[in-house]
């Protein structure tokens, strides 16, 4: 009984928190849509850095970085499971 | 290209200049814009003027403008609230990219006649950010810039050519400012507009050009992967680093992949550049820089980039060697970088004590991945109250939002430790290894062991119930209660002295729970070993009221 949309939802939560050493956080309380920077999970351009290289290492997939604006997949988790189903798709 | 000192760039040019692009503009349309703006302000009778802009050739134009008008000009580093009221009465206007503030384009008018700027009264005030405690204004004449501008020419005008300006870096600062703007500005060298933070976008960027350099952060260098197209990359020019140490991996790393040595850069906001290095442990004083130490070893600094006489001292402890060079041995003060962004842990310790819930703190760096704040707390008794009836993480969040009015979101804790007391030494200090110690444990699952003595066959073991185990985040995460599996597991562990040989857990009799344990709780523990029987007989009470009891049979373990 498991989605893998759910699955990679989840994963991508976890790893969220291991990669920025969250505390108090569980994967229950990050919701998909609720933005990752600024207001939203509060973090900042340096996770996103980290984020990046996490999720390149985690996914066995790559940054593409001569495409514009790369950064936009990491507004959400759900933008994030979008970016890595399409990256491991490609 | 022709340098032009930084006091004669609103002269007219010969031939025509580029300055930047996406949208073009060249030398000419900038002083243009310039003067059109100093008209602007002076129409308007602006003395002060406030410049917080991401665009670097805005910028540009921005400070020409200011200084032809005889106006000052402040660069917040931010603009939170809190940093627009603490400048509001130095300030009479706010030119910005926000909403409600000024836009470059609103304030240009009729223009003033070029000129050149004068190197003695036309100024600019930097300020550090709020997170370094009291934030600071540093007032640096235009003389003091273009003595360090003309220094870097001199020492990197050669090899950087005609180089594309590419920072990873805001403006805001010195660093940005004098790198990305100020110097390519005298040189003829073309910058980009932007900050580019992420290494795909600085790959982009670099690729536009057959010539580049980039003004780069260790927040970036040590975080460029393996997605990056290196051989292209690897035409750059000169790689400058500044704003913290670069880790040692991170140059040798660059130095593979770019076949060059990252350039660092040692400054403060308040000195300029002091020294520089480029794939070595010492540093190499800037030119005209004159460094000695006072009596604690910590570095002093006399340089032309200063007000004339004005000699800095540092908190930074230094060794020189033979030839002059220095060699950093770290601060004297408790003051931290966290990505490039300067904290006094002090100031924040302050901040959390002035927190009902707080009665004492302590902060320590981490770096796991990023660097991060990690706090030691003693929780008041209102704290204790708070993390008892609303969780650890509404008290976190409490302290993190109290935090939040003093600080940058970089310098907010992400890891607490709550302790009963902190383990001073007796001399009442506290290392910074035990702070490192405490931060990087694992929250507990063990009782904290008061006292422990015996009534006959009794053991009787008081026990405190540390604030902070790991088991009270999910049992319950608003109302933090210790599990009756934890308390089983602790009676077994405590007794494991009294018992005969190895045993193990075979079941248990008549388990009571009574009264819920309660984090910061002193419990007093009775153990009872019948051996007949294979029992443990054990019982918590907690301040004459019994909390559980039971019995737990331990069986032989067969050899």
């Amino acid at each position: 009984m498991s989605d893998p949309q759910q699955d990679l939802n989840r994963d991508l939560k976890q790893l969220i928190i291991d990669a920025l050493g969250l505390e108090d956080i569980g994967v229950d309380d990050i919701d998909d849509q609720q933005p990752l920077f600024g207001d939203g999970l509060g973090l900042d351009s340096v996770d996103a850095l980290e984020l990046g290289l996490a999720i390149q290492k985690r996914y066995g997939i790559k940054i593409d970085a001569d495409a514009k604006d790369t950064r936009n997949h990491f507004s959400s988790v759900a933008a994030l499971a979008a970016f890595v189903t399409a990256r491991n798709a490609a | 290209m022709n340098w032009i000192n930084l006091h004669h760039l609103l002269r007219p040019l010969d031939a025509p200049r580029q300055v930047t692009q996406a949208p073009a503009l060249d030398h000419a349309e900038l002083c243009t814009q310039a003067l059109r703006l100093a008209g602007g302000l002076q129409q308007r009778g602006v003395q002060r003027l406030a410049v917080h802009l991401e665009d670097a050739a805005e910028l540009a134009i921005a400070l020409l403008g200011a200084w032809r008008a005889g106006v000052t000009v402040l660069l917040p580093a931010d603009l939170q609230a809190a940093t627009r009221a603490r400048w509001s009465e130095q300030v009479d206007l706010w030119l910005s990219d926000q909403a409600g503030d000024r836009s470059l384009l609103s304030l240009l008018d009729e223009p003033l006649p070029a000129a050149d700027l004068d190197p003695h009264t036309c100024s600019i005030s930097l300020c550090t950010s709020g997170s370094s405690g009291e934030p600071k204004r540093i007032d640096k004449q235009l003389s003091q810039l273009a003595n360090e501008v003309s220094a870097l020419q001199a020492l990197w005008g050669a090899s950087l050519g005609d180089a594309w300006i590419i920072g990873s870096v805001a403006t805001q600062h010195i660093y940005g400012l004098l790198f990305r703007v100020l110097w390519p500005l005298c040189a003829g060298r073309g910058f980009e507009r932007r900050q580019l933070p992420f290494p795909e976008d600085l790959q982009r960027a670099s690729r536009e050009h057959a010539d580049f350099a980039w003004v780069a952060s260790p927040a970036l260098l040590k975080r460029m992967g393996d997605n990056l197209d290196w051989p292209a990359l690897s035409h750059v020019r000169r790689v400058f680093t500044s704003g913290g140490a670069l880790p040692a991996e991170a140059g040798q790393r660059l130095q593979q992949l770019l076949g060059q040595w990252p350039t660092e850069i040692f400054g403060s906001s308040e000195t300029g550049g002091i020294a520089w290095r480029q794939g070595d442990t010492l540093w190499q004083p800037f030119a005209e820089v004159q460094l000695s130490q006072d009596a604690h070893g910590a570095l002093r600094i006399a340089s032309p980039y200063l007000p004339v006489g004005h000699v800095e001292q540092t908190a930074d402890a230094v060794e020189f060697s033979t030839d002059g060079r220095l060699r950093l041995l770290g601060r004297l003060d408790r003051i931290v970088k966290l990505e490039e962004k300067r904290v006094s842990l002090p100031l924040l310790e302050q901040a959390l004590c002035s927190h009902a819930w707080v009665s004492e703190a302590r902060l320590g760096m981490l770096e796991q991945g990023r660097a991060y704040l990690g706090a030691l707390l003693v929780l008041s008794a209102s704290g204790r109250h708070a993390l008892r009836n609303q969780g650890r993480r509404a008290l976190i969040e409490g302290l993190r939002r109290h935090l939040a009015d003093h600080c940058e979101a970089v310098a907010l804790p992400r890891r607490w430790r709550l302790l009963r007391q902190l383990p001073l030494t007796s001399q009442g200090k506290l290392p910074e290894a035990q702070v490192q110690a405490l931060l990087q444990a694992p929250r507990s699952m063990q009782p904290e062991l008061l006292e422990q003595r015996q009534e006959q066959d009794q053991h009787l073991l008081t026990l405190h119930v540390p604030l902070d185990l790991a088991c009270f985040s999910g049992h319950f995460p608003k109302t933090p209660v210790l599990p009756g599996v934890v308390q089983v597991d602790w009676a077994i562990a405590l007794a494991s002295a009294l018992l005969p040989g190895e045993r193990r857990f075979a079941g248990m009799e008549v388990l009571k729970f009574q009264q819920l344990v309660r984090p910061g709780d002193e419990v007093l523990l009775s153990l009872r070993w019948d051996s007949e029987r294979g029992k443990l007989y054990f019982a918590y009470t907690c301040a004459g009221q019994a909390c559980s009891s039971g019995r737990i049979l331990m069986e032989t373990v067969d050899a």
